[in-house]
C-alpha cells in the first residue's frame, strides 16, 4: 500500500462522497493512518472497503476541486483551443490594458437561471475580472486576463454547463433569431393542431353525450387523446422542461418548475387512467396549457428579437470590403476585418466607412443617422474624425483609419445598448425575485393543497392540486418586467436615447427637480459674436460697422483666447495692424492704420483691460465681455457667447408645467448666466461654480428627491456621477468618455422631452403589469385551492393573465 | 391501496437518491475494475439491485407473515413506512440526518461481507466476479436502500417485497449510468442541491399523503 498523503477535501465535506457534512461533524474513517470526515456509515463503510481492496488511488486521481466539473471530450477541447489563436481573437476581442473582453453569444440559454449559473460558474475562474450575462440577447462579455486565462478555457467552462458559446458576431444573429423563431413556430405548430383536436374530443365527452357514452366509445376517445397529446408533451413542452432543470440546477427554480409538475403529472395521470379505462382524463388541458405557454414564449421572443436587432441592424450596415490604398497610391479591395490602425482606405461618394478614421481630404458630407438617429448632413473638415457606420454623400474621400472592429463607436454604440438591456431596473429585479419566491410557495401551497384535499376527499386532491399549479404559474409575473423594459428600451434607442443604466427607467419619473449646466448644454457651446455694439461716435471721425469688424478680425488673428476664433471672420473687409503686442490675460494692444496715413493706438481685450485707458468707463451692455477702443475713447462692446439651443426654451417650459424645478448651474459669472436664464424661462441661477460648488449643491437638493443632471459628459464627470440620473449630450465621438447615465445623441434639447415623455410610458407599462399579475396570482390562489377552477379553466385564466401583459408591453413598440 | 402506487413511490426514491448515489457510489465502479465498458457497468449494477431484491423478499416475507396476525397491522407499518419517507426526504433535502442511525443497524451485516470483497477482488475481471462484486455492493449500509426496504417490508409477501425493491433499484439506475456515459448536464443535475432539496420535498409530501391516506383507512381522519 502507498503511503502518501491523500488529497484533502474542502473543509465541511465529506470525504468521501463530497457532500456537506452534518452539522455534529460526521463519522471518521482512518485511511492511510489519517483520519478523515465522512458524513455517514454508508460512505465510512465504502472508504473502509476501497482501503481493504489497495483502491486507494481511486482518492489520489479523483477531482476534488468543484464537483460540477468534469472534464470534456479532447474533440471538443481542440475546436475550443482554436479560438486562443491571436490573429482571430482580435476580431471579436476588445484589448483594453492588460484584459481584454469579448462577447460571447450562448446557444441553450433559456432562463434567467442560466444567466445565473454561467455567471457564477465562469467567474469562478481564474483570471475572469467580470462576467455580465444577459439573459436578453443570450449574450455574455467577459473580461479576462489572457496572462493568467485563456479564451479557450472559458468558452469550456460554459461547455461545462451544458452550453454553447461562440463569439458574437453580428452576421449570425440573424441566423440565430431564425433558428429560435423557428424552434418555437414548429413546436407551437404541433401543439396548436394537436389542442384543437384533443379540445373537440374533450367537448364532445364534456358536453356532447355525457351520460350515456358509450364507455367503449369514451376509452376510445382517451385513447385518440392520448396520442394527439403526447407529441405536445415530448416535443412541444421541451423549452419548459430545460428550462427548468436548469433553473433546480441553479438552485432559482423558476415558473418553469410547476408547469413542468403540472404537465408531467397530468399527462401522467390521464395516461394512466386511459390504460385502466377508470377516472379522469386532462389531455385538453395539457395540450391546451402548453399551447398557451409557447404563444406567450413566442411574442416574448418577438419583442426580444425587436430590441437587440434594432441594435444588431447597425452593425449589419457597415460593408465587409474596404478600399485600402497601396504604397503606389492605387486601391485594392481588402476584407474589412483585415484593415490595421494606420491604413489609408478611399470611400466613395454613397458608400458606408468601414472604420473610424481621420478624413485626409479636405472636407466631406457625411450623413450619421446609423449613429446618432438623425439624418442630416455633418459637414466634416481635413483632419475631422469619420466613424464607421456615417455614408459618404458628396466626392470620394480618403480616411486613416484610426479604429478597426470591435473598437469602432459604432461598437460601443452598440455595447452600450446591450448593457442596458441586461441590467435591469430594480422594479424589474423586485418582480423577477417576486416570480422566484411565489415558484416556491406555489410548489409549497400545491403540496399543501394536495395533502388537505387528501383529508377532505382523496378523489379530488389530484386534479384540486393540478388546477393550483396551473392557474397560478406566475407566467405574467414573470414577463411583466421584462419585455415592458425591453420594449422601452427598443424605442428610446430608436429616438437616439443610448441608456447605460435601467434604472433610469424606474427613477426617472420621480425627478422633480432638474439641474442644467449652462455651456455646451443650454447653449450649442459654439462660441459666435452675439452682439456688436458700437459706441456713439464723433461725426468727424466716423467708423463703419464693417470696418471695426474687420479691425477686430484683424487683432483676433494674433491671440490665442478661445473666444477668438469667432471673431475672426466677420467681414472680408481687411485693415492694417502693426506693433501687436499679445498681454495673456488681458488683451492686445497694437497700432491701427485705419486711413493709408493716420493711425491710432488701440485694444480689444477684457474691460479691466480696458479700464487701464478709460477708468471710468462702465458697459453698455451687461452681458459684453470683450471691448474695443482706441486711447481716447472706447468704439464698441462685443458680446460673444453661446447660441441657445433652439430648442430649450420650450423643453423648459414644458418640464415646469409638470411641475419640473429646473435650476441652472454654470462656472460663468451670475450676470451672463441671467440673461440666458431669464431668456429661457430659469427661475434658479447658481453662477461662478467650481466643479466642487457644483457638486455641493446637487448634494443638497438631493436631501429632498432624486435629481437629474444634464451636462456636459467631458467636464461634469463627477456631478454626473452625483446625481441620480445623469444626462448628457453626446456626440457619437465622444461616447466612450462619458459616463452619464443616458445619452442624447440626437444633439437636440427637445430628445429630453421624448426621453421622459418614453420613461414615464415604460413605467406606467411595468407597474400596470406587476400590479395586474400579482392580482390575478393572488387572487386566483384561494380559488383554486378551494377547487372551484377545473384544470382547462385554469390554464385558459394563466394564459388570458400573461397575455394582457404582453399586450400590454406591446404598447411601447407603437 | 393498490400496490402499483407503491411502485411508482419506489422507482421514484430510486431516482430522487439518484445525486446521493453519484456522489457515494458513482466513481467505485470504475475504481474496481479499472475501466469498465457499459456492458460490465451494468452487469455490476445488476449484481447490486438483485442484492436489494432478495433483501427485499426476505424483510417482505418476515413482516408480512408476522403482521398480518395483528388488527391493521400492515396499516400500522405503512404509517412507519411512511414516517421512514418523510425521514429520508428531509435527509435528501439535507434539512436533517436522522436517517443516518438508520446506517448503523446495517453496519455489523456489512462487517460479515467485507471479507468476501475483498476475496473477490483478488479473482480477474470477468463479468462473474463483476456480477458478485455488484451484489456484494448491494448490502452496503445505505440509508436509502433501508428506507425503500421499510416499504418492502408493508408489501405483505416475499415476492411483492423483491418487487419493490427491484423497481426501487431500477430506479437507481440512471444514476449509476450517468457517470459512465450520460450527457454530463445531467449528472450535473444529479448531483446539484436544487435538485436533491426538490426530490427531498416531493418524498416528504408523498410520505405524508401516504401517512393521511392510512389514517383514514384507520378511520383516524
Amino acid at each position: 500500500m502507498t503511503q502518501t498523503k491523500l488529497p484533502d477535501v474542502p473543509d465541511g465535506q465529506c470525504f468521501h462522497c463530497l457532500q456537506p457534512l452534518p452539522a455534529d461533524g460526521g463519522y471518521r474513517v482512518v485511511l492511510n493512518n489519517q483520519q478523515h470526515q465522512v458524513c455517514c456509515y454508508g460512505c465510512q463503510a465504502v472508504a473502509e472497503t476501497i482501503a481493504q481492496q489497495n483502491l486507494l488511488h481511486f482518492y489520489q486521481y479523483r477531482d476534488t476541486s468543484n464537483p460540477l466539473q468534469i472534464p470534456l471530450i479532447p474533440e471538443e477541447l481542440q475546436q475550443l483551443t482554436a479560438y486562443d489563436d491571436e490573429q482571430l481573437q482580435q476580431q471579436f476581442t476588445r484589448v483594453d490594458g492588460d484584459a481584454r473582453s469579448i462577447n460571447l453569444s450562448i446557444e441553450g440559454m433559456t432562463c434567467t437561471a442560466c444567466a445565473w449559473l454561467i455567471e457564477q460558474h465562469v467567474s469562478r475562474l481564474p483570471g475572469i475580472l467580470q462576467v455580465q450575462v444577459n439573459a436578453t440577447t443570450e449574450r455574455v462579455n467577459v473580461r479576462w486576463l489572457p496572462s493568467t486565462v485563456k479564451l479557450s478555457a472559458i468558452l469550456q467552462a460554459i461547455a461545462e454547463l451544458g452550453y454553447r458559446a461562440l463569439p458574437f458576431q453580428a452576421a449570425n444573429q440573424e441566423q440565430e433569431f431564425k433558428q429560435r423563431r423557428r424552434y418555437f413556430v414548429t413546436r407551437l405548430g404541433v401543439a396548436g393542431l394537436a389542442t384543437m383536436q384533443v379540445m373537440m374530443l374533450a367537448v364532445g365527452l364534456y358536453f356532447g353525450v355525457v351520460s350515456d357514452l358509450d364507455p367503449q366509445l369514451r376509452q376510445f376517445m382517451w385513447w385518440i387523446s392520448l396520442f394527439m397529446a403526447t407529441p405536445v408533451l415530448l416535443y412541444s413542452a421541451q423549452p419548459f422542461y430545460i428550462s427548468a432543470i436548469r433553473s433546480i440546477q441553479a438552485g432559482q427554480p423558476n415558473m418553469d418548475v410547476p408547469v413542468t409538475f403540472a404537465l408531467l403529472s397530468a399527462y401522467g395521470a390521464s395516461a394512466y387512467a386511459t390504460f385502466i379505462n377508470e377516472g379522469e382524463v386532462y389531455f385538453e388541458s395539457v395540450a391546451m396549457f402548453t399551447f398557451f405557454l409557447l404563444v406567450g414564449r413566442y411574442f416574448e421572443l418577438l419583442a426580444r428579437q425587436k430590441a437587440v436587432s434594432a441594435a444588431s441592424n447597425l452593425v449589419k450596415l457597415l460593408p465587409a470590403i474596404a478600399q485600402r490604398e497601396t504604397a503606389v497610391g492605387e486601391a485594392e479591395s481588402v476584407a474589412v476585418s483585415h484593415l490595421q490602425v494606420g491604413d489609408v482606405i478611399h470611400v466613395m461618394p454613397g458608400a458606408t466607412v468601414p472604420a473610424d478614421g481621420e478624413l485626409l481630404s479636405s472636407s466631406a458630407g457625411v450623413n450619421e443617422s446609423i449613429l446618432t438617429g438623425e439624418s442630416r448632413v455633418v459637414n466634416k473638415r481635413q483632419s475631422d474624425t469619420v466613424l464607421a457606420g456615417s455614408i459618404n454623400q458628396n466626392q470620394a474621400i480618403r480616411v486613416k483609419v484610426t479604429a478597426i472592429q470591435q473598437e469602432t463607436v459604432l461598437a460601443s454604440i452598440i455595447e452600450l445598448q446591450d448593457l442596458a438591456l441586461s441590467r435591469k431596473p430594480k422594479l424589474a429585479r423586485v418582480a423577477e425575485r417576486m416570480a422566484s419566491k411565489f415558484v416556491v410557495r406555489i410548489l409549497m401551497l400545491a403540496a399543501a393543497t394536495f395533502l388537505i384535499w387528501t383529508v377532505i376527499d382523496p378523489a379530488e386532491a389530484f386534479w384540486v392540486t393540478l388546477s393550483v399549479l396551473v392557474a397560478t404559474c406566475p407566467c405574467a409575473l414573470a414577463l411583466a418586467a421584462p419585455t415592458a423594459v425591453t420594449g422601452a428600451i427598443h424605442k428610446l434607442n430608436k429616438a437616439g436615447i443610448l441608456l447605460r443604466n435601467a434604472d433610469v427607467l424606474q427613477i426617472l419619473p420621480d425627478v422633480k427637480t432638474v439641474f442644467v449646466d449652462k455651456t455646451g448644454t443650454l447653449t450649442t457651446g459654439e462660441f459666435k459674436l452675439q452682439e456688436f455694439y458700437i459706441h456713439h461716435q464723433p461725426d468727424s471721425q466716423r467708423f463703419s460697422e464693417s470696418k471695426l469688424k474687420a479691425l477686430v478680425q484683424a487683432l483676433e488673428n494674433h491671440s490665442e483666447h478661445p473666444i477668438a476664433t469667432a471673431l475672426r471672420q466677420l467681414t472680408s473687409e481687411r485693415t492694417t495692424v502693426t506693433n501687436i503686442t499679445n498681454e495673456t490675460g488681458f488683451g492686445i494692444d497694437a497700432t491701427w492704420e485705419y486711413e493709408s496715413d493716420k493711425s491710432v493706438p488701440v485694444r480689444i481685450g477684457s474691460l479691466r483691460y480696458i479700464q487701464q485707458w478709460h477708468p471710468d468707463f462702465k458697459p453698455s451692455l451687461n452681458q459684453c465681455q470683450v471691448f474695443l477702443a482706441t486711447d481716447d475713447k472706447v468704439l464698441a462692446e462685443l458680446d460673444v457667447g453661446d447660441k441657445l439651443r433652439e430648442d430649450a426654451k420650450a423643453t423648459i417650459s414644458a418640464m415646469q408645467a409638470v411641475g419640473i424645478e429646473v435650476i441652472m448651474l454654470t462656472g460663468d459669472r451670475l450676470e451672463l448666466a441671467e440673461v440666458v436664464a431669464s431668456e429661457l424661462g430659469i427661475k434658479q441661477v447658481f453662477a461662478n461654480l467650481l466643479p466642487a460648488d457644483k457638486l455641493e449643491k446637487l448634494s443638497a437638493a438631493q436631501a429632498h428627491g432624486a435629481v437629474a443632471m444634464i451636462g456636459d459628459g467631458l467636464n461634469d464627470g463627477p456631478v454626473l456621477a452625483q446625481a441620480d440620473v445623469s444626462i448628457t449630450f453626446g456626440h457619437a465621438a465622444d461616447l466612450a468618455r462619458t459616463a452619464a447615465d443616458v445619452v442624447l445623441l440626437r444633439n437636440q434639447f427637445s430628445a429630453l422631452d421624448q426621453f421622459r415623455t418614453i420613461t414615464l410610458k415604460a413605467r406606467n407599462i411595468l407597474r400596470q403589469n406587476i400590479l395586474w399579475a400579482l392580482i390575478y396570482n393572488i387572487g386566483i390562489l384561494p380559488v383554486a385551492m378551494a377547487g372551484f377552477v377545473t384544470p382547462y379553466i385554469a390554464a385558459i385564466g394563466m394564459s388570458l393573465s400573461s397575455l394582457i401583459v404582453l399586450v400590454n408591453s406591446l404598447r411601447l413598440y407603437r | 391501496m393498490p400496490m402499483n402506487v407503491d411502485w411508482f413511490a419506489a422507482l421514484l426514491m430510486g431516482l430522487a437518491g439518484a445525486g446521493h448515489c453519484v456522489m457515494m457510489c458513482g466513481g467505485i465502479a470504475s475504481a474496481f475494475a479499472g475501466q469498465v465498458n457499459t456492458g460490465q457497468l451494468f452487469i455490476y449494477n445488476l449484481g447490486r439491485i438483485i442484492s436489494y431484491s432478495i433483501a427485499g423478499a426476505i424483510v417482505g416475507a418476515a413482516v408480512g407473515s408476522t403482521a398480518g396476525l395483528a388488527d391493521n397491522g400492515l396499516i400500522g407499518l405503512r404509517i412507519i413506512a411512511a414516517l421512514v419517507l418523510v425521514a429520508f426526504g428531509l435527509y435528501l433535502g439535507q434539512w436533517w440526518f436522522g436517517l443516518r442511525h438508520l446506517e448503523r443497524l446495517g453496519q455489523p451485516f456489512w462487517r460479515r461481507l467485507q471479507p468476501l470483497a475483498t476475496a473477490l477482488r483478488q479473482r480477474q475481471a470477468s463479468y462473474s466476479s463483476l456480477f458478485m462484486a455488484g451484489m456484494l455492493w448491494g448490502w452496503l449500509p445505505c440509508g436509502l436502500v433501508y428506507s425503500a426496504l421499510s416499504w418492502a417490508a408493508i408489501s405483505g409477501s416475499a415476492t411483492q417485497g423483491s418487487l419493490y425493491m427491484l423497481a426501487f433499484g431500477f430506479g437507481t439506475l440512471p444514476a449509476m449510468f450517468a457517470f459512465g456515459w450520460l450527457n454530463h448536464s445531467l449528472q450535473q443535475l444529479l448531483k446539484s442541491q436544487g435538485f436533491r432539496k426538490l426530490m427531498g420535498a416531493l418524498m416528504i409530501v408523498y410520505g405524508l399523503w401516504t401517512m393521511i391516506i392510512a389514517l383514514r383507512q384507520l378511520q383516524v381522519i
